[in-house]
């Protein structure tokens, strides 16, 4: 069950918007062939229910009134004739229709995914997941139909109705009018009822989804219910919701009942008026006030073809309505434009070896919080950084900009001495490694997983850098050993064993500069041994950023940083700092006696081993 | 009809049945006769439909060739408007009847079934994942719901235009109406594979949906991990080769379409054609009349219509019992009794309990807690101190009969506690977890969640205080209204435990159950927490499932678990004095400073 149950989506619709509309027909463009031989096909399909009716009067009239079975026997073998075509034209219509209908969709799919990878880490971390994924599933299926079912519809409806009329003309024409007359009236009763019956639909579908969120808390959270004994006031609450929703889709199921006959209705008065009309004006033994009898059964056809296109307009403008909203935030997210984007004459420095400088620089997620002020730093090429301090004073974003996933607001960046504005984006994602604190896999095997650090790299390249990180072995205990799902997101697998595996990820792609997130959930003993050793192999020789909570990684680094407010409140190696018993002193203390107690806290479990 | 019957409420389990349709039946308790009304109704308004054919064909035949057919003409004009309003009518009262079961049934459903999960069993749910759980209370009982208002009613629908406009055009001429009906077993067979078959290829194009659905979450979610390796293009490629695939599956399914429909179309077509041929040639001989020629050639294409979509329905009713078996196998589970127990609610539990030889085990064969036996007198704070999976959790499970025990005696102020309903214990115990749930209201309705009666702000904020979460709550822009989770604030561990606490401090009960709940706070909130505690828990016979020495220290009765036993029991002082894995424990905490003076110095 996805996670997202709580994320409501507000549901509009759009009034027209030319702009809107010819950049969704725009969709198709490169399909037009496609487009062209549906509606052709379509278009012919109205013409011909039109012309089947008029055969059917002919059989009538030219045939069985006026006792000519050889004229009968020939509009029947006209009628199969067409029939065959008729036949042949709904399976094309179908398939191109359908067929584009998914391939627009492909189209979209692939356009959106293509530009969210060049987007910036600003737009996502604005972005829910839930947001994105219901613009690249629900919206672009909506906007496919639109553009395939959508038109389809609307031009079958047209033409019906407009053939339907020029053969009622020209069978009748006083009588046509009256017919003609009554399609205002029909096309606004559609309307008032779609208007309806679409406004109850929308209170249904989001009840619904609280309800099924209302569901999953309490399945989730039984232990909870149960112990607050507040099963009763929980059906009571939940039972309002159900109750709305029975209202609501009660109301539309109604509408819809009613919405049929009232149709019919108006239809039953035109052939009503057909009738007394002509019974009324009866003249001649053949003609019923200037209609054959072939051509009043005609006539009935052909008020019942007008009938289902106008109800069906409704339905059609009501989801066009829809789809222009999906369309509006479709095309937002294609609009979004990358915040960071290559300069114009960046060049790749080949290296990203070198020392690396913050100079004054400032940064700020959002206007009125900065985060980092006139910040200096300077890194000597291979020096391992541990920065410490408490949450959400900076460490991260410090990272972040080394990383390039963000740029400073003010002040200047440089590796190699050079301002990294002026490398490509991808000269330096590519030269870094990064384990995060809450490791992402993708599902798909281990083995996969760590050859995303390098895509070339062999089995045997992977076994060694799953060796370095130290990951090999618990690989190997494994089942399947390398081949091993992780299932979705690595579920199937622990914090630690995560981690182990992104270091072995990272150390295949062989980074020259290495970003570590230490987890700060606790992993067991063996586990924190071995990522501490794989760390220690891939911070070798390589300037390293540690976003430290661990004693052990802490006192291995060359410089120590505390990160207070924006701001370096302490600098220095290990035994400087805690003999200045300062910022840093206090936070080692601290975080010593957490560790040993954690330690202690695992003794519990092992109690036997420790020695009286 | 009475109220109680078609009201929102209805026991499902007078639903269990053998037979699937039976149960439908049944499920539709109070609603029967509106159902069968609905069906009626259909059929009511096809015999107008058809009506409406035949009187076009006695128009023509019959009052067209009169000498005053202009005085009979408005009648017959009113005669198609009356027929008009009966097939609406009828139709309309169709719908709405039909819609009213369903909806109703639906609605008994959900809420019978939202209950009946959170009378559930711990141990249901224990085996049990959400969002099975959750698929059957939701797009399960929507699949009834179409059942009722979609298949039922559609089938009835079809049957009664086939058999109506069958008998119609018998007796304008039986051979004609026989001949009309030649090609249906092959359309029904043709219908019923394509139907079977589209059903499964609809499941491969939606789970290949659901495969392009996760890599895009995938990629989302770990676009972080994207980006440090610069691995756009790769990702793009990944993406593509689902996405192709899933236009292939749209594109094979909608070939299923494509040929389905124009194939009937042939089929159907040579049936009109030999139909309006045999049809003419009789007008033409004068065995029928023109009149019922044309009545002829409305009726055929009711005739032809339900033959094509009986396979449909059918199929879709198929699912629509697959989905009533799973929602029945859920309803025959067995409810918690909440109020079952034989011992009158005392006015106030003192809070004395004891347990005695107590055996528990979730799994038979498979003791956790293992002849368990000690005593608390009221207001007396007792502390749980072992490893993880020592039993320690256990023993307080069985307290609110969460669980209830295998073997020995439970009593709480001297009775016994399988006497105490469970709805009277859980009143009086208050528990808050290792890793409390919090409901994605504000945290004004979280803290006063299960409390039953009205609190005053200030009555909250003091608890909050207690609790040490107030400064944290005002904080927030909108303090007590905050929504908490996905829409609101994301609170850390160590503040949703605090939240919990002030929930469950709230509750004011006499017995209190704390698992663990300082763990993830800091240092110095902790000792905020527990300081505030010590004011709270003076009367109340208390629980502490303990992690720390500290927290257990001050305990009036420390119980030391391992493996389901305990091993050892007294006060801190006494247990020190004792050789045994407290006074290990406790070793190790003191060498920590050392530890840290060594290391310091060392420098």
């Amino acid at each position: 069950m996805s996670n997202d149950y709580g994320f409501q989506e507000e549901e509009f619709t759009s009034k027209f918007n030319g702009g809107t509309v010819l950049r969704i027909l725009a969709q198709v463009r490169p399909h037009w062939r496609w487009v062209a031989g549906f509606m052709a096909c379509i278009i012919l399909v109205a013409v011909i229910e039109a012309y089947f009716n008029l055969i059917t009067m002919r059989i009538i009239d030219q045939g069985i009134l006026a006792g000519r079975p050889d004229v009968v026997r020939d509009l029947l073998i006209q009628y199969a004739l067409i029939w065959v075509v008729f036949c042949a034209l709904i399976f094309s219509f179908i398939y191109l229709t359908g067929v584009l209908g998914h391939r627009v969709q492909y189209d979209m799919r692939k356009k959106m995914f293509e530009h969210l990878q060049a987007l910036s880490f600003s737009y996502f971390d604005k972005t829910p997941v839930g947001w994105v994924m219901s613009r690249m599933t629900g919206d672009a299926t909506r906007i496919a139909e639109l553009v395939t079912w959508g038109i389809l519809d609307s031009t079958w409806a047209i033409v019906n109705v407009l053939t339907a009329a020029v053969f009622m003309l020209t069978i009748n024409w006083q009588l046509a009018l009256i017919v003609i007359a009554l399609l205002p009236v029909l096309l606004g009763v559609a309307l008032w009822f779609k208007a309806r019956i679409l406004a109850q639909y929308r209170i249904t579908r989001s009840t619904n989804s609280k309800i099924t969120g209302t569901m999953n808390e309490n399945i989730v959270g039984v232990r909870v219910v149960k112990a607050m004994s507040r099963e009763e006031a929980n059906l009571t609450e939940f039972s309002e919701l159900t109750d709305r929703m029975y209202k609501s889709s009660f109301k539309a199921a109604w509408l819809s009942a009613l919405f049929l006959p009232a149709v019919q209705m108006i239809s039953a008065l035109a052939v009503g008026a057909i009738v007394w009309y002509s019974g009324v004006n009866i003249n001649n033994e053949a003609l019923i006030g200037g209609l054959t009898i072939g051509g009043l059964s005609a006539f009935i056809s052909y008020i019942r073809q007008m009938l289902w296109p106008v109800q069906d307009m409704a339905r059609v403008y009501a989801e066009m309505q829809q789809s222009i909203a999906s369309a509006e935030r479709v095309f937002s997210l294609m609009d979004a434009v990358p915040d960071l984007v290559d300069q114009p004459g960046a060049t790749d420095p080949g290296t990203l070896k070198g020392d690396i400088e913050f100079d004054n620089v400032t940064f700020y997620y959002t206007e009125d919080k900065p985060v980092l002020t006139n910040f200096n730093l300077k890194v000597r090429q291979g020096e391992t950084i541990a920065l410490v301090g408490p949450t959400g004073h900076g460490k991260s974003t410090i990272v972040n900009l080394v990383c390039r996933f963000y740029e400073p607001k003010d002040g200047v960046v440089r590796i190699g001495g050079q301002d990294y504005t002026t490398m490509p984006m991808h000269a330096i994602h590519s030269r870094i490694g990064m384990v995060l604190q809450t490791p992402h896999l993708f599902s798909g095997t281990i083995s996969e997983n760590i050859r995303y650090g390098r895509l070339d790299a062999t089995d045997d390249e992977i076994i060694e850098a799953a060796r370095l990180a130290g990951a090999h072995e618990f690989i190997m205990t494994l089942e399947k050993g390398y081949e091993e799902q992780v299932g979705e997101g690595g579920v199937l697998l622990s914090t630690g064993q995560k981690q182990l595996i992104s270091l072995a990820r990272a150390v295949l792609a062989d980074p020259e500069i290495f970003i570590m997130d230490e987890a700060t959930s606790s992993v067991d003993t063996l586990t924190e041994a071995l990522i501490q050793q794989g760390m220690d192999s891939i911070m070798e020789d390589r300037t390293s950023f540690v976003i430290a909570h661990r004693l052990s990684t802490i006192r291995k680094a060359d410089r120590i940083i505390v990160i207070e407010h924006g701001q370096i409140a302490e600098m220095g190696s290990h035994a400087e700092l805690i003999r200045k018993r300062g910022h840093y002193y206090n936070l080692y203390t601290q975080q010593f006696r957490q560790e040993l107690e954690e330690k202690y806290n695992k003794t519990l479990d092992e109690v036997e081993s420790i020695p009286a | 009809m009475s109220l109680s019957t078609t009201s929102a409420y209805y026991d499902m389990k007078q639903a269990i049945a053998d037979n699937r349709l039976v149960g439908l039946w049944r499920m539709m308790a109070g609603l029967r006769w509106k159902y069968i009304g609905a069906t009626l109704s259909i059929g009511v308004s096809t015999l107008a439909k058809t009506g409406a054919l035949l009187l076009l064909s006695t128009f023509i035949d019959t009052l067209l060739p009169r000498e005053d057919v202009w005085r009979i003409a408005p009648l017959v004009a009113l005669g198609f408007i009356a027929l008009a309003v009966i097939e609406g009518g009828f139709s309309y009262l169709s719908g709405r009847w039909a819609a009213q079961t369903a909806e109703t049934v639906a609605r008994r459903l959900r809420n019978y079934l939202f209950d009946h999960l959170q009378r559930l069993t711990f141990a249901y749910h224990d085996k049990n994942k959400t969002g099975e759980l959750l698929q059957r209370s939701t797009s399960d009982v929507d699949a009834i719901r179409r059942f009722y208002i979609e298949e039922g009613v559609g089938i009835a629908n079809i049957l009664v235009l086939f058999i109506v406009n069958f008998i119609a055009i018998m007796t304008i001429h039986v051979p004609l109406a026989l001949a009309s009906v030649v090609v249906m077993p092959v359309v029904l067979g043709i219908s019923f594979y394509f139907f079977r078959k589209v059903s499964k290829k609809w499941d491969d194009f939606q789970n290949q949906e659901a495969r392009l659905s996760t890599r895009i979450q995938e990629n989302l979610t770990g676009v972080r991990v994207v980006k440090a390796f610069a691995r756009q293009n790769y990702e793009i490629d990944k993406f593509e080769e689902e996405n192709w695939k899933q236009y292939l599956s749209g594109r094979s399914l909608t070939m299923m379409h494509s040929v389905f429909w124009p194939l009937t179309d042939v089929i159907t077509g040579i049936q009109m054609i030999g139909g309006y041929l045999l049809g003419a040639t009789l007008a033409l001989n004068g065995t029928i009349t023109v009149g019922q020629y044309i009545a002829y050639v409305g009726m055929i294409t009711w005739i032809i219509w339900p033959m094509r979509n009986l396979g449909r329905l059918v199929v879709q009713t198929s699912t629509g019992l697959v989905s009533f078996d799973r929602v029945m196998e859920l309803i025959r589970e067995e409810r918690e009794p909440l109020r079952e127990g034989e011992a009158a609610p005392v006015d106030k539990v003192r809070g004395e309990i004891v347990f005695e030889h107590v055996w528990f085990e979730y799994e038979p064969g498979n003791p956790v807690l293992k002849d368990i036996s000690f005593q608390v007198k009221p207001g007396q704070t007792i502390a749980l101190l072992g490893s993880t999976g020592s039993g320690k959790t256990s023993v307080m499970a069985l307290l609110p009969r969460f669980y209830d025990y295998t073997s020995g005696s439970i009593t709480l102020d001297g009775i016994e506690l399988r006497e105490f309903p469970r709805r009277f214990l859980r009143q009086n115990i208050g528990v808050v977890e290792q890793e409390p749930f919090l409901f994605s209201r504000t945290i004004r309705e979280n803290i006063t969640y299960g409390v039953g009666r009205h609190v005053s702000d200030e009555e909250v904020f003091q608890i909050a205080r207690a609790a040490d979460i107030h400064d944290t709550i005002m904080s927030f822009p909108e303090g007590y209204q905050t929504l908490v989770g996905e829409r609101g604030v994301t609170l850390s561990g160590g503040q949703k435990q605090r939240v919990a606490l002030a929930r469950t401090l709230l509750k004011n009960t006499p017995i209190l159950i704390l698992d663990d709940a300082t763990s993830s706070v800091d240092t110095e909130t902790e000792a905020s927490i527990r300081h505030a505690l010590q004011n709270l828990v003076k009367d109340r016979t208390t629980f502490i499932i303990a992690h720390r020495i500290t927290s257990v220290m001050h305990a009036d009765m420390i119980l030391v678990f391992d493996k389901g036993e305990i091993v050892q029991v007294g006060t801190h002082d006494a247990l020190l004095m004792q050789e045994g894995i407290y006074r290990r424990i406790y070793d190790v905490q003191s060498r920590i400073e050392d530890e840290l003076e060594r290391e310091i110095a060392s420098v």
